[in-house]
C-alpha cells in the first residue's frame, strides 16, 4: 500500500493548516518533506553525523536570528545541501572574529583543509580572547557567522566536511 | 546617566517582574539567558533576548564577563541585576561603572559595606542604630569563652564572610563553645573561603522584621513600611506579610526611623532592606544586615504602598532621585505573600524539578502572581526551585488570611509537586493565625508534628 495523490493532497493541506513549521513523513519506502521555510536545509537524514561535544547537541541547527535581523525572502538562494557536514558552534556568547588580529589574514577560508589542532576562529569576551579548533579532519565548507558580530551560546560558526 | 535600554541578568519571576516594569516605563530591554532558558517567559517577553551560555549558572548568569559583553554588544545602557546571582557582587556594580552602564542598584562601595557582616554591623553602630549585643571579630576559643560571660548565653558564633545560616553554631553554656567555635571556623573557612568569626547573644524568642528603603544616593531616604518575615526553614522564609503586625506601634516607629537612618548615614541610593531581628520577650529590636537589592518578599510592600519599587530603583540609579517624599507613602491594608517552590514538604523539601501539565492560578482582584510558568512549561533542575509567589491583599491580617487559603485551594498545579499545599497549613496553623510564631517556630513546632502526622 503506498500513499495515493489524494493522500499527498489532504497532508499538504493539512499541513499548509497547522503551525507546524516543518514535518518529515516516511511510510512504507517513501518520503515526504514539507517545510514553510523556503531555507530550510531539508530533511534530516537518519544518519546524520552526531555534532561534536557541546551541550546543545539535541538541539536542531536552526539558532534563530535576533529579532531585529531582518529576514530576506530570497527564494531563488541557492538551496544548500549540507548533509554530511559538522556545524561548529559557539561554546558560548561573544564577539566572534575570524583571524587573530584586523590585520591578519583569516585562519581559515572556505575550501580549506582542516586537520583537529587547526585554530579556526576567536570568540572574545570581555578582551578575554578563545581560539576554537576544528575539532576534526576535513574542508570548511562555510563560514556561517560574520566576522567582529555578537554570536550566542550554541550559535553555527561554521560548517566542515569531515573527512581525511 | 539617561536609561534607554536595560539588561536584565536574572531569570524566572524576577526578570519578568523587572521586564514588566521596564516595559511600563517606555524602556527597551534585553535579557541574557542561558540555554535552559531560552524559550522561557521572559526570553520571550524581552525586547530581545540573547542565549550567554550553557544551563550551569556558573557559564551563564554568574558570568561577569559574559553578562556584561552581552549587554554592551546589545547596546544596553543600564543593567538590572534582580536578586541571587550577580546582584550583590561588587564587581559587577563596578565593571558597570567602568563600561558605562548604569548599573540599577546601589553603589559598589555600598554593596561591598553591607555585603561584609562586621562592616555592615559598623555602619550601623556609626549611624547609631541598635545591634545584637556581640562582639567584633575572635580569633581563639579562649577569647570566645570570656567574651560570652560578657555577652551571657546562650551565643551564637557567625561567620563574618557568612549568610544563609552557613557557619553558624549555637552555643547554651561553657561546656559546649569550644567544639562550636571549631566547627564554625571549619564551616566558615569551607563556604567562604574565609574562617573569620563574631559572637553575639542569642535571641530565644524572634522574629525576623525588616523595613523597606529607597534611598536617592544623596542621603535623602524613604521607607516603604515593614514586613515580617518569621516563617523560616534552615533561614529561608518562605512566607512574608507587611506591615508588621507583632510589635508595639511606637516600637514599629522606631524600627522604620532606625532603617531610614542608617541608609542615610550611608548615602544609600537605590532599594534595599534594613533587617532586623525582633526581641519579642524584651521588646527591643537590633540590626542584623542589609540587603542591596531588591528582594523576592518586595511585592508585599507594593500591595500595601501602591508603589513600584523596581520603577524607584530605575530612577534613583539614573539619577532622577527619589520622586516621592515620606509623605506620599501610605500603608493601608495588609498583605501576604507565600513562596511557591517546586519541593515536596513531606519528603524533606527535596526538590521536584520537571514539566508543568497543569498551572491554573485564581485570578481573583485581591490575588497578584508572580510567576513565569506556563502549563506545559519545565522547571529546570539547574536553579532555585522557586516557580513563582502568590500574593493576597486585605483589609486586615485575619482578610489576608482567608484569601490566601482561599487563593491556594483554588490554585491547580499538576506535573510538578509544590509546597502550596504545605504553606496552607501553615497559614491556617492556630499560632499563625495568632500571630505568635517566632523565626523557630516552623522548625520547632511545625515540622516535627508533621513528621510524627
Amino acid at each position: 500500500m503506498s500513499l495515493t495523490h489524494s493522500d499527498i493532497t489532504a497532508l499538504v493541506q493539512l499541513f499548509g493548516d497547522s503551525d507546524w513549521n516543518e514535518m518529515h513523513l516516511k511510510y512504507d519506502g517513501e518520503e515526504i518533506f514539507l517545510s514553510k521555510d523556503p531555507a530550510s536545509p531539508g530533511p534530516v537524514p537518519a544518519t546524520a553525523n552526531a555534532v561534536p561535544a557541546g551541550p546543545g547537541a539535541v538541539a536542531p541547527a536552526q539558532p534563530v536570528p535576533p529579532a531585529s535581523a531582518a529576514r530576506t525572502q530570497a527564494p531563488a538562494a541557492p538551496e544548500i545541501d549540507r548533509s554530511g557536514w559538522v556545524e561548529i558552534k559557539a561554546p558560548n556568547l561573544g564577539t566572534f572574529y575570524r583571524a587573530p588580529s584586523p590585520d591578519a589574514d583569516p585562519y581559515v577560508t572556505e575550501g580549506a583543509t582542516v586537520t583537529e589542532d587547526t585554530e579556526i576562529c576567536l570568540v572574545e569576551v570581555m578582551k578575554l580572547f578563545t581560539t576554537i579548533r576544528a575539532g576534526m579532519a576535513g574542508t570548511v565548507r562555510e563560514i556561517a557567522a560574520e566576522d567582529g558580530q555578537m554570536v550566542e551560546f550554541g550559535a553555527t560558526l561554521m560548517w566542515i566536511e569531515p573527512g581525511a | 546617566m539617561t536609561v534607554n535600554r536595560i539588561f536584565v541578568a536574572n531569570r524566572g519571576e524576577i526578570a519578568l517582574r523587572v521586564l514588566r516594569t521596564a516595559r511600563a516605563m517606555g524602556l527597551e530591554t534585553v535579557i541574557g539567558v542561558s540555554d535552559a532558558d531560552r524559550d522561557s517567559l521572559p526570553a520571550q517577553m524581552a525586547d530581545r533576548a540573547v542565549v550567554l551560555g550553557p544551563a550551569q549558572a556558573t557559564k551563564s548568569y554568574l558570568n561577569v564577563d559574559l553578562v556584561l559583553h552581552a549587554a554592551q554588544a546589545t547596546g544596553c545602557d543600564a543593567l538590572h541585576p534582580g536578586y541571587g546571582f550577580l546582584s550583590e557582587k561588587p564587581e559587577l556594580a563596578r565593571r558597570c561603572a567602568k563600561e558605562g552602564i548604569t548599573f540599577i542598584g546601589p553603589r559598589p562601595e555600598t554593596i561591598e559595606a553591607m555585603g561584609d557582616k562586621l562592616s555592615a554591623i559598623a555602619v550601623a553602630r556609626a549611624a547609631k542604630v541598635a545591634t545584637v549585643p556581640g562582639t567584633d571579630r575572635i580569633d581563639s576559643a579562649a577569647k570566645a569563652a570570656e567574651a560570652a560571660e560578657d555577652l551571657g548565653y546562650p551565643v551564637v558564633m557567625k561567620a563574618s564572610a557568612g549568610g544563609g545560616g552557613k557557619g553558624m553554631f549555637l552555643a547554651r553554656s561553657a561546656d559546649g563553645l569550644a567544639s562550636a567555635f571549631t566547627r564554625a571556623t571549619r564551616e566558615a573557612e569551607a563556604a567562604f573561603g574565609d574562617g573569620r568569626l563574631y559572637m553575639e547573644r542569642f535571641v530565644e524568642k524572634a522574629r525576623h522584621v525588616e523595613v523597606q528603603i529607597v534611598g536617592d544616593g544623596a542621603g535623602n531616604v524613604i521607607h516603604f513600611g515593614d514586613r515580617d518575615c518569621s516563617v523560616q526553614r534552615r533561614y529561608q522564609k518562605l512566607i512574608e506579610e507587611a506591615p508588621v503586625t507583632a510589635m508595639p506601634p511606637a516600637l514599629q516607629e522606631k524600627l522604620r526611623d532606625s532603617a531610614v537612618r542608617l541608609c542615610a548615614h550611608a548615602n544609600y541610593r537605590g532599594a534595599g532592606t534594613v533587617e532586623f531581628l525582633y526581641d519579642v520577650a524584651r521588646e527591643d529590636f537590633y540590626f542584623i544586615e542589609v540587603n542591596s537589592r531588591i528582594q523576592v518578599e518586595h511585592p508585599v510592600t507594593e500591595e500595601i504602598t501602591g508603589q513600584d519599587l523596581i520603577r524607584h530603583q530605575i530612577l534613583a540609579a539614573s539619577g532622577a532621585g527619589l520622586q516621592i517624599a515620606q509623605a506620599d507613602i501610605h500603608l493601608e491594608g495588609h498583605a501576604l505573600e507565600v513562596r511557591i517552590n517546586a519541593e515536596d514538604a513531606e519528603r524533606d523539601f527535596t526538590p521536584c524539578p520537571g514539566r508543568l501539565t497543569a498551572w491554573s492560578p485564581p485570578d481573583r482582584p485581591e490575588i497578584r502572581l508572580d510567576s513565569h510558568m506556563r502549563a506545559g512549561d519545565l522547571v529546570p533542575p539547574f536553579y532555585d526551585s522557586m516557580v513563582g509567589k502568590l500574593i493576597v491583599r486585605g483589609k486586615t491580617r485575619d482578610d489576608a488570611i482567608e484569601s490566601m487559603l482561599r487563593a491556594i485551594r483554588d490554585f491547580r498545579i499538576e506535573g510538578v509537586t509544590t509546597t502550596l499545599p504545605f504553606a496552607a497549613r501553615i497559614i491556617d496553623h492556630p499560632d499563625f493565625r495568632g500571630n505568635r510564631i517566632t523565626t523557630r517556630w516552623l522548625e520547632d513546632t511545625v515540622l516535627p508534628a508533621l513528621e510524627t502526622a
